[in-house]
């Protein structure tokens, strides 16, 4: 037997992370991601396509609830080298400047070495993302 | 009947594309346009706010495999890319708007700066048309697989990814 290097129990909870939305974090995060779609940089074109603002990509959500997940790996366990073998999220509310994205998540399943744990991050109008993240532990 | 439907021919033209485009397999090969390199990693930590140790020490984040094969400005899918390939066919049938549903990435392991990754992508699904929130639609499901060449081994996958949008006839459209 290894010993775990992630010490999870099925239900555990991860603190609420909250994230202020800025225009500046939508557009330097899809920028970062290589991702030069115009509705994540440009008010006015995302506008005229119907939308209320310019809105955070999916390669950013993806990255914050890496993020949520793995800075809450390190506070719990003093170390950064918690793996991650996949993030699988559906999206739904976009997420808005001047709106904020709170993380919520706690741990599903705790199996063969690989614990699976539930994310969701909610703006005003819903839920931005939900998902599943799986870590080896 | 929905406007597409009425259209008794879209659906049938619809799916013979898809069984014509899936069968491709994995298709429209492309490198990277640099190897996993330091600078982009710094952009991408400063802008998440991602202050993990490790990915100033020779590792990439998981989340960026992705990141690596974007098109980047102005870039453009090959002719024979089969998602795009399946975005034209429902545009060219009237399905005109589109939206990210679902992201399932799967990691190997971490990337290192220097390794040169390359990405094929397969269409996997369609499915529809379905009546939605949105409107009616089409999902199209695709999936990438990333590679890195090792100099003595076959080609190693690193990371994957299923990714499905809606491709949809915005509701209150003209039919």
């Amino acid at each position: 037997m290894t010993t775990s290097t992630l010490p999870l129990t099925v239900g555990d909870t991860i603190p609420t992370w909250e994230v202020p939305i800025t225009p500046t974090l939508v557009v330097s995060t899809a920028i970062s991601t290589r991702d030069f779609q115009d509705v994540h940089h440009d008010r006015d074109i995302a506008q005229a396509a119907g939308s209320k603002d310019i809105f955070v990509n999916i390669l950013t959500s993806t990255a914050l609830v890496e993020r949520y997940v793995t800075d809450w790996a390190h506070q719990r366990t003093g170390h950064w080298d918690t793996e991650v073998r996949g993030i699988a999220i559906r999206l739904g509310a976009p997420a808005y400047p001047y709106d904020t994205l709170s993380f919520t998540g706690s741990v599903e399943s705790v199996e063969d070495g690989v614990a699976t744990l539930t994310v969701t991050g909610s703006v005003s109008l819903g839920d931005h993302v939900i998902g599943t993240v799986k870590v080896a532990v | 009947m929905s406007a597409a439907a009425a259209d008794t021919g879209a659906h049938e033209r619809i799916m013979a594309e898809a069984e014509r485009i899936k069968a491709l397999g994995e298709a429209a090969e492309r490198e990277a346009r640099d190897p996993v390199n330091q600078p982009t990693i710094n952009n991408w930590l400063e802008a998440m706010g991602n202050t993990n140790p490790r990915w100033q020490a020779g590792e990439a984040p998981p989340s960026m495999a992705q990141v690596w094969t974007m098109y980047g400005l102005g870039g453009k899918p090959p002719a024979d890319d089969p998602l795009h390939g399946m975005m034209k066919v429902l545009t060219d049938e009237g399905y005109t708007a589109v939206l990210g549903t679902n992201c399932e990435q799967e990691y190997r392991r971490t990337l290192r700066v220097g390794e040169q990754v390359r990405v094929t992508t397969a269409l996997d699904s369609v499915v529809g048309p379905k009546r939605t929130g949105m409107g009616e639609g089409y999902f199209v499901t695709s999936r990438n697989t990333w590679y890195v060449d090792g100099s003595e081994s076959d080609a190693e996958v690193v990371a994957t990814m299923l990714f499905r949008v809606l491709k949809f006839i915005p509701r209150g459209a003209a039919s």
